[in-house]
């Protein structure tokens, strides 16, 4: 009582709570809050992968700082690294395991815990074999983490039905480095983006996705030329030279298309493609079916624009093409990347200073899981099918070349469908929450429904986890060592500031653990295996020799230089070094389909989905942090003026969007000219607004990349609810039909005046 | 290859970026300038890692933001422009939340960056409706004002603020600038940001780098948040009531000198006297509650030279105080000489009170109360502690001089018919604030309406008709009607005119608006 007349009073204005302090390391900062100590570590939010201090007082983070000696972000950190510390302390942790009592989850000991699912697992396995336990995982854990669980899944459980949320962002990247260079791994670095005189960003939204990205751009001293093809015009857009708004879908027409004018202008590399690639007749010939007057149809990009774009890229001394979710999360993702690299062998714009083919990963450490995880390869690089490849790495665990498997399993897709069918009857999640990232999610949900055992590691109650029947309650970044590899392949110490909170541990810690329940597998798999160093020493002499050659990677080494970059600053820097047979890349004779998209009479507009810089993919991280919640609390709807309308609405107001799959209700609206009347974007973060009912369950074949990006939708308002009307269109030309349409779309060009 | 720190060192050398460096080097400062932000919308990606690093370094709450990042969108899909604007404070060279704080808690200090002093702010919140970008935010858990501040104390140890180190796109700078340069001109071409108050208002400081010709058709992100503004109960309390004492006081004192003057009209009683005295006797300690530190009330007189409120609480306190001693001296029935000696100059005081309490709101970062008519209307309330001098008059037998009382009310009550009307016109004028006013308020304005006439007109000239009929009683009760209907009305009306003031300010983020409350 007298401390609530005081406070009303105001008699204490809590000047030691907001007063300054020295610090020895970064001067003046928050008495409240000052640390006891500091520990380097990595940012453990998105693949840009920025070298943090963080702050530790009383055993508990108050701090996240850039590491102003880190070559990724010299000292700047993004909103969410920024606040990251704030994370463990999180009221969405999970604290202890738990186990599904009737409709309640309730905690158990990690033995029953564990008993509980061995049991199970070794049920199925007896019945319905052991591929009928299904993984899927993450980019988020360490290197040291997902070596171990890939291990354990593969070679432990037995099962190749086994991959991670990356197929739902990188695999198109993955599959089309594959099918171009002979192998995964990024080319290029963010040094790049210092000495490039001209940047591509397709379907590349850095601004709110990777805006530490901005600094080495920032550093560029060459004024570079910047051109953003993205069909919604971006913050990333504004800093464009040249915006390109193409139709949704259309990129690997547009990209065939330069390469076209490009051969036709002879802007090409001849040396270059002499000397380091395989297939250019063929490519020669293909890409004659992409003249840009046909193009411009396809893209609603003016054929001069296309010739512009063309002759700036090949006239370019060091021209470089980075893109991320745009390019990837597409039915053509895996030929679109490969487009991509196409032009780049085009014009030798690769292994060099300023230029390369870059894809910009999403997640901390999608990188190490594509390398070490063991889902869509033997870690290394190494193939399924190769035998050598399989008594390589069996050789070097010391363990029976037979257990290998010769093949892929299933991707993430067909691990649902697999459940849908009753293949799959026990489903373990790690580190990722279906139930707000998958597409089409009513009928995930269905399927999830059906499976015996759902069990979700995880360190934060997810929409996924609230539906588990065993939770492993898993420590986080900050709580647990190891490393992360970032998108220019920079390998990264993330260290253990604090202790792991109540009954939980770090993912390494429950995997090894959780092996002791399956006869002699940890004795098998993890002989003397205490720390994560035990299984970086593995994977360091399973990398050896490879393309993503590990082996003279220590922590030490890592920490006295801010990471150490696998395969040097830049790969294929040397003539015919590519991963394939020969050396040589492959020209990729890719083809643009043309998106078939349901029934567009009654759903006339393109829903494209996105992230916002505030929140973090589902949210599990970022939803309970105040000052990233205060600026985008809820989902949105990006609407344009002429839609909006048409519906009636305005800014503020609510409406309700419909596919064939489902509906999303009252979200609000946001009048803007960054979209194209006729499509609308949304933010995928938030279960509220859970927009992936929307999205179809249509994926690259190739890399088994859900197509997120285009979706059919009809908007209803409240005075409008039956929607937009379905306006005819001519349809866009078809390449071989050579249909002649004409473009009203205007294309933004904009040419920087020299300062 | 070189150790991660000569990299660092080589790039702090070549680049000149002030971001990611946690160390800053400035130029010493020379006769006649100050350090300033520079601002370059042309790299601003909007990523508000300024905001976020602002809050870490202050461990300000998550609704406590130093440093808001606004959103501004021009032109046709697909030639638009995106422009945000990051904005902490401007130290201004004429800065208006210095200029008005009634207790000097704002410091511009010697390099020009203007501090606050936590420990003497009493949460007045002046300051937050001087300042045309709302920069200085009111922080409920500590019951003070509080601001940005430049990180004053990293610079003064050669560090770099917070937001300053944390931009990835180096877009947030310190510079030295030579004030007089500034003002004569350059402010004008590189001083304003896009759809944000004038920087002549305050002679803002900042320096902007925006993109040549941006478009007209300026849209804010945040355009479709129109919030009514605080209502301030403690001041629509505390204004009405002391207005009303005033008017009182006044023509009590008129009824004095008339009677000195040798009309024929009866002493006013001393319970006249407490009768008008009794509003702003509750009314002055209302608005301490207003205050985030009541028991500091005292020190709101601190800044006579500067400060409109710190003389409407002088003035105030003394006419309350001398008011008081009319009281007495009519209960010692002292010599009437001798009272309106005494009278008159506690008149003009509590005039002078009233005026400056009418001039705290002429102020340009807050239009519809830039007004004129509200200093009319705000001296208008006095009708209202007229009738309550004829209800006290009138109860207290003095029947013939209550009608002459009333028929002044009426007088008064008719001019602040008119000042009602005259508002209604030239606060339509006042685009946002009617907005609001029209998506809110119709029903209050109409009750506003009837209540007037039934209060200050209607039922005063009733009662006015009932004692030429003899009818006191009723008439009586008549009028105590009248004066709670009419208290009503302008209570209703001074609540409209806190709830419907528009800011100006920056343009906000679509769901945060301009993070001002």
């Amino acid at each position: 009582m007298l401390d609530k007349i005081k406070s009303f009073l105001g008699v204490d204005i809590k000047a030691d709570k907001y007063a300054l302090v020295d610090d020895e390391q970064f001067g003046r900062i928050s008495a409240y809050k000052k640390p006891d100590k500091w520990v380097e570590s990595t940012c453990g939010y998105c693949g840009v992968g920025c070298g943090l201090v963080i702050g530790v007082k009383n055993g508990k983070a108050v701090y996240t700082k850039g590491n102003p000696k880190h070559p990724v972000n010299i000292g700047t950190l993004c909103p969410k690294g920024l606040s990251e510390h704030e994370i463990l302390a999180s009221s969405n942790r999970i604290l202890s395991p738990k186990i599904r009592k009737g409709k309640k989850l309730v905690d158990a000991t990690w033995d029953e815990a564990y008993l509980l699912t061995s049991n199970k697992f070794k049920e199925i396995k007896e019945r319905h074999g052991a591929k009928a336990v299904g993984v899927i995982s993450t980019g988020q854990l360490l290197t040291e983490e997902f070596y171990t669980l890939g291990k354990f899944v593969q070679l432990g459980l037995g099962s190749n039905n086994y991959d991670g949320n990356t197929t739902l962002c990188m695999s198109s990247a993955v599959m089309g480095y594959k099918q171009s260079f002979g192998s995964d791994g990024p080319p290029g670095c963010y040094e790049d983006f210092e000495y490039a005189d001209v940047i591509f960003l397709i379907g590349a939204n850095i601004a709110d996705n990777h805006p530490i990205l901005k600094l080495h751009i920032a550093k560029n001293k060459k004024n570079p030329k910047i051109v953003v093809i993205d069909p919604r015009r971006t913050k990333t857009a504004q800093m464009a030279d040249i915006y390109v708004p193409l139709k949704p879908r259309s990129d690997l027409a547009l990209l065939n298309s330069l390469a076209y004018i490009i051969l036709e202008q002879g802007w090409e590399n001849v040396d270059y493609i002499k000397a380091n690639t395989n297939g250019f007749k063929e490519y020669k010939k293909h890409i004659q079916n992409y003249p840009p007057q046909d193009v411009a149809n396809i893209t609603g990009i003016d054929v001069k624009v296309l010739y512009e774009l063309a002759r700036i890229y090949a006239g370019a001394p060091a021209a470089m093409i980075a893109w991320t979710m745009g390019v990837n999360q597409s039915a053509l993702g895996t030929d679109t990347v490969s487009a991509i690299n196409n032009l780049a062998i085009l014009t030798g714009n690769i292994g060099k200073k300023g230029a390369s083919p870059f894809s910009i990963t999403g997640q901390c450490n999608a990188m190490g899981t594509r390398e070490s995880g063991f889902t869509s390869g033997i870690p290394g690089y190494r193939n399924f099918a190769s035998e050598q490849d399989r008594d390589e790495y069996a050789s070097l665990v010391g363990v029976d070349s037979s257990i290998i498997p010769d093949e892929r399993g299933y991707k993430y897709n067909e691990i649902i469908e697999a459940i849908e069918r009753g293949e799959i009857k026990a489903l373990w999640v790690v580190a990722t929450n279906p139930l707000v990232s998958f597409v089409n999610q009513n009928r995930l949900r269905k399927a999830l429904k059906k499976l015996d055992l759902l069990v979700v590691q995880d360190a934060f109650m997810s929409e996924t986890a609230e539906v588990a029947d065993v939770i492993f309650s898993a420590a986080t970044w900050g709580e647990k060592e190891g490393s992360y590899t970032n998108s220019e392949r920079r390998v990264n110490r993330a260290k253990k500031a604090v202790d792991t909170p109540a009954d939980t541990k770090s993912d390494f810690d429950v995997i090894v653990d959780f092996s002791e329940y399956f006869s002699d597998t940890k004795e098998t798999l993890f002989n003397n295996w205490r720390k994560p160093e035990d299984a970086f020493n593995e994977w360091k002499k399973v990398s050896e020799g490879r393309l993503c050659d590990y082996s003279s990677i220590t922590y030490e080494k890592i920490e006295e230089s801010g990471g150490v970059q696998w395969g040097g600053t830049r790969l294929y820097t040397e003539d015919a070094t590519f991963k394939t047979s020969d050396g040589r890349a492959n020209f990729i004779c890719a083809d643009w389909i043309p998106l078939t998209n349901g029934s567009v009479k009654e759903f006339p507009l393109i829903l494209n989905t996105g992230r916002t810089v505030e929140q973090w993919h589902t949210r599990t991280k970022t939803k309970s942090i105040d000052i990233l919640n205060n600026v985008a609390p809820e989902a949105w709807i990006e609407i344009n003026p002429v839609d909006a309308q048409a519906l009636e609405v305005k800014s503020g107001d609510r409406l309700n969007i419909s596919s064939e799959r489902g509906m999303v209700e009252k979200v609000i609206v946001k009048v803007t000219q960054t979209v194209a009347p006729k499509t609308i974007f949304v933010p995928f973060h938030f279960s509220s607004e859970l927009i992936n009912t929307l999205t179809p369950s249509l994926f690259c074949p190739k890399s088994g990349e859900p197509n997120y990006k285009q979706t059919a939708v009809q908007l209803h308002s409240k005075k409008v609810p039956v929607g937009i009307e379905y306006e005819e269109q001519m349809s866009a030309g078809s390449i071989e039909l050579n249909e002649v349409e004409i473009s009203e779309v205007k294309t933004s060009l904009r040419v920087k005046e020299d300062v | 290859m070189s150790t991660p720190l000569e990299q660092f060192i080589d790039y702090k050398v070549q680049t000149g970026m002030q971001c990611g460096n946690y160390d800053i080097d400035l130029p010493k400062l020379k006769d006649g300038e100050q350090y300033r932000f520079h601002f370059d919308a042309t790299k601003c990606i909007g990523c508000k890692c300024c905001e976020v690093a602002c809050n870490e370094q202050n461990n300000n709450p998550a609704d406590i933001k130093w440093r808001r990042v606004g959103e501004v969108e021009s032109g046709v899909f697909p030639e638009v422009s995106q422009l945000f604007n990051s904005m902490g404070c401007n130290h201004c060279v004429d800065a208006t939340c210095l200029q008005g704080c009634p207790t000097e808690s704002y410091i511009k200090i010697d390099n020009g960056i203007v501090i606050h002093d936590d420990e003497s702010c009493i949460g007045c919140q002046y300051c937050t409706w001087n300042c045309p970008y709302q920069v200085p935010v009111f922080h409920p858990e500590r019951h003070i004002v509080t601001k940005c501040h430049m990180c004053y104390e990293r610079i003064e140890r050669d560090q770099t603020p917070a937001c300053v180190q944390a931009c990835p796109s180096g877009a947030i700078e310190i510079e030295s600038v030579n004030i007089s340069d500034w003002l004569e001109g350059k402010i004008d071409d590189e001083g304003n940001a896009p759809l944000t108050a004038d920087a002549r208002i305050t002679n803002s400081t900042t320096r902007y780098t925006l993109p040549k010709n941006i478009e007209k058709d300026l849209k804010s992100a945040d355009e479709h948040i129109l919030k009514p503004e605080h209502a301030h109960w403690p001041l629509v309390f505390m204004t009405v009531f002391t207005q009303a004492s005033l008017g009182g006081f006044i023509a009590l004192v008129i009824g004095e000198l008339l009677g000195i003057f040798g009309f024929n009209l009866q002493s006013p009683s001393w319970e006249m006297a407490l009768a008008v005295w009794i509003p702003i006797a509750i009314g002055l300690p209302l608005s301490a509650l207003h205050l985030g530190r009541p028991l500091k009330a005292l020190s709101a007189m601190k800044n006579i030279k500067n400060s409109w409120l710190s003389r409407e609480a002088l003035a105030l306190g003394l006419f309350a105080t001398f008011s008081l001693a009319i009281v007495i001296f009519l209960f010692f029935d002292v010599n009437p000489y001798i009272r309106v000696m005494v009278e008159i100059p506690t008149m003009m005081v509590g005039t002078y009170g009233i005026y400056s309490q009418a001039m705290i709101y002429r102020i340009k970062a807050r239009p519809s109360w830039d007004r004129l008519i509200n200093v009319k209307k705000f001296f208008g309330v006095a009708y209202i502690g007229v009738l309550l001098l004829a209800v006290a008059a009138l109860k207290f037998d003095l029947v013939a001089s209550s009608s002459s009382i009333i028929t002044l009310a009426l007088l008064v009550a008719v001019i602040q018919g008119f000042f009602y009307l005259e508002d209604i016109n030239s606060f339509n004028q006042v685009e946002n604030s009617y907005k609001l006013y029209k998506k809110h308020f119709t029903i209050h304005a109409l009750f506003r309406k009837i209540t007037f006439i039934l209060g200050a007109l209607v039922a005063p000239m009733l009662a006015s008709t009932l004692i030429a009929a003899n009818e006191v009683s009723i008439a009586s009760t008549v009028l105590i009607f009248a004066v709670g209907v009419a208290l009503l009305s302008e209570l209703i009306d001074r609540y409209l005119f806190y709830v419907t003031v528009v800011p100006l300010g920056m343009p906000g983020g679509f769901f945060i608006g301009k993070a001002r409350d």
